[in-house]
């Protein structure tokens, strides 16, 4: 009896969970969640030392929560900010409270931004992470979009690496849709149409010499 | 009551890659803690009140709460102890947590050991887990590794003050060129050899304008540092201890992106400070330092430092953070090689991440020993040749470094 009342008492204080009922999972086939396992060894030739393998594999849930907004905007292809009612302060990457502490974290208003963006920075890689070697060179860039006061990373195409400019005026394309995961690698940065790019100079013959090996190394990847 | 903070000695493993370092972390901090002991003969581990552990990633660890195990291993049971984790910011930030214990009265003898095993996955993976301290939500796949957000604030930088890919290429050179005095820096007992601006420039692109021999080594390495009050420090080690004159820690934003037109800064530094390009918690955190330790002129008050060479590039910036030079000097500042190993304020003798090497959790900690080890008069001891001892250093400088800037601590140190 009492524990009945409880479990009803508390379920009463608390919001119900989302029904979640769009799912979708496009993990690759050989994707296995196995837990932790010890997956093999080796032993120095004189029997000194052995290194063990372990192997986990994890799935992890990001629970966006109050940023639902702008991963399911992704979907849609918009871009969604923030945006302070107070200060009128914008964002992308967005804050749910303004960061402008005479706004006492106010709650901020979502509002949907341009397809339009602007190169504060930017870099070629020609290196990165396990996943993103065969995608080198990469051209990323730092750009400000729309009203946002803050720049958001991601990647530029459409041009040539040794093209990039500081300032260079963008548009924000979107993949395909039923490409699309929620994740900002639904959309990447292109120059605007109207863009050309400046003539050859000293420090784009550098940058071309330098991605040049990269393109060949890429090449080589299995 | 509170009480002036020592430091009265401390040892790293070697640093290094692969299985030819020490093979098991609490097998290195042993060794850390017993070379330290030959050095400092009368120090004994009763007499410890607190131990903190420095380290960054159980990613790389495969252990939850590894710190558990050194402390065991050490035959510590009983004594408090607790980790402290801020990023490539955690020996420095296990090292400002020690010097509050003893600056607070609370505690006499604390022991820091950090350590980091890097090479428990392929480098590829391993920058991926690096990255992992980005926010992953927006910027972990998109480029997604600390030396492309490096890359693109050095950049922009660079143009903004007028410094070139040579420039940041004599920072690499000097430091792995230091390190080849160093039998323990990881660019010694690897690489081991010579470089010039040349090969830093013909080297591979990592993400423009950082070429491979512009970025500091991914490693495995252990070290202890032992930090306590001034009594102490006149018993067990008289002749040979330093102070910790200023202490500051400051934050940034975490992603890089954020600091355009942040409030926090505008407030501080006035608007368009620190933009994408400068390291505003550096700027802070050397602010709070100077002021605790009495610094007015930081280029002639400072003798040599040991800063968070992650990329020449960084060190650059943080050589104008730290006030060592301004927009319209920085780029003679270097070109001058005013930090030098013959220059007026070295920088990294000992190697720094570029050339000792990166072992996340010991690096603040490996650099705070280097520090120690000038001012105490032990670079012979410790380095092959007396070619990268600081003549009469009276003080240092040390500082540790996090996320894209996000964490920043720094250090005055003075001989006693």
């Amino acid at each position: 009896m009492m524990k009945s009342f409880l479990v009803t008492k508390n379920k009463d204080k608390f919001a119900d969970p989302p029904k979640f009922n769009e799912r979708k999972d496009y993990r690759p086939a050989d994707v296995k969640e196995t837990g932790l396992s010890f997956v093999g060894h080796e032993i120095s030739e004189d029997r000194t030392v052995i290194n063990q393998f372990l192997h986990y594999d994890q799935l992890y849930t990001i629970r966006h929560g109050w940023n639902s907004r702008f991963f399911i905007g992704l979907l849609d292809g918009k871009i969604m900010g923030t945006r302070c009612p107070k200060c009128g302060d914008s964002w992308v990457p967005v804050r749910t409270h303004c960061w402008n502490l005479n706004c006492k974290l106010q709650k901020t208003e979502w509002v949907e931004m341009p397809l339009t963006a602007k190169v504060h920075t930017w870099t070629i890689a020609g290196w990165s992470g396990r996943s993103s070697l065969k995608r080198l060179p990469i051209i990323l860039v730092y750009a400000s979009i729309g009203t946002s006061k803050v720049a958001m990373a991601n990647e530029l195409h459409g041009i040539n690496p040794w093209d990039v400019e500081f300032g260079m005026p963008l548009k924000i394309v979107f993949k395909p849709k039923e490409q699309r995961v929620g994740a900002v690698i639904d959309f990447h940065f292109e120059p605007v149409d109207f863009w050309k790019p400046s003539p050859m100079n000293e420090e784009k013959q550098r940058i071309k010499d330098l991605v040049t090996p990269v393109y060949e190394w890429v090449k080589t990847l299995k | 009551m509170s009480q002036k903070v020592c430091i009265i000695g401390g040892a790293t493993t070697p640093f290094d890659y692969g299985a030819t370092g020490f093979e098991s972390i609490e097998g290195g901090a042993a060794e850390c803690v017993k070379e330290t002991q030959q050095d400092v003969p009368e120090f004994s581990l009763r007499d410890l009140d607190l131990m903190i552990y420095s380290h960054f990633s159980v990613h790389f660890g495969h252990q939850l709460a590894p710190e558990w195990i050194i402390h065991d291993h050490l035959g510590l049971v009983g004594l408090p102890h607790y980790r402290v984790e801020n990023g490539g910011n955690t020996g420095g930030s296990a090292l400002y947590a020690a010097a509050l214990a003893v600056m607070s009265g609370h505690h006499n003898v604390v022991g820091v050991v950090g350590w980091e095993t890097m090479d428990s996955v392929s480098q590829s993976q391993g920058s991926e887990f690096i990255a992992m301290a980005s926010d992953i939500r927006y910027e972990l796949m998109v480029g997604g590794i600390y030396p492309i957000y490096y890359a693109a604030m050095a950049n922009k930088w660079m143009k903004d003050n007028k410094v070139t890919e040579e420039d940041v290429a004599l920072i690499a050179a000097k430091n792995k060129n230091n390190a080849m005095d160093n039998p323990k820096a990881q660019w010694y007992r690897n690489d081991h050899k010579y470089i010039t601006v040349d090969d830093v420039m013909n080297s591979r692109l990592i993400s423009y304008p950082i070429k491979k021999l512009d970025c500091c080594l991914m490693s495995r390495g252990v070290a202890f540092l032992l930090v306590c009050s001034e009594d102490y420090a006149k018993k067990v080690n008289p002749d040979h201890y330093v102070t910790i004159d200023g202490v500051g820690l400051s934050s940034c934003t975490i992603r890089a992106g954020d600091r355009l037109n942040n409030p926090g800064w505008n407030e501080r530094y006035g608007p368009g400070y620190p933009e994408m390009t400068e390291f505003a918690a550096c700027r802070n955190s050397a602010e709070q330092a100077y002021k605790m330790a009495d610094i007015k002129d930081p280029p002639k008050d400072i003798d040599f430092g040991e800063i968070h060479d992650a990329f020449s590039t960084s060190e650059a910036q943080i050589y104008k953070a730290l006030g060592l030079a301004n927009e319209n000097t920085i780029a003679k500042f270097i070109r001058d090689e005013r930090t030098s190993m013959y220059g007026d304020i070295p920088m990294n003798p000992g190697g720094g991440l570029l050339g000792y090497g990166h072992p996340v959790g010991a690096t603040g900690i490996m650099s705070t020993i280097e520090c120690y080890y000038q001012l105490a008069g032990m670079i012979p001891k410790k380095h092959l040749s007396k070619k990268t001892e600081v003549p009469d250093p009276q003080c240092g400088i040390v500082n540790s470094h996090a996320g894209t800037g996000t964490s920043i601590s720094n250090f005055i140190l003075r001989r006693k």
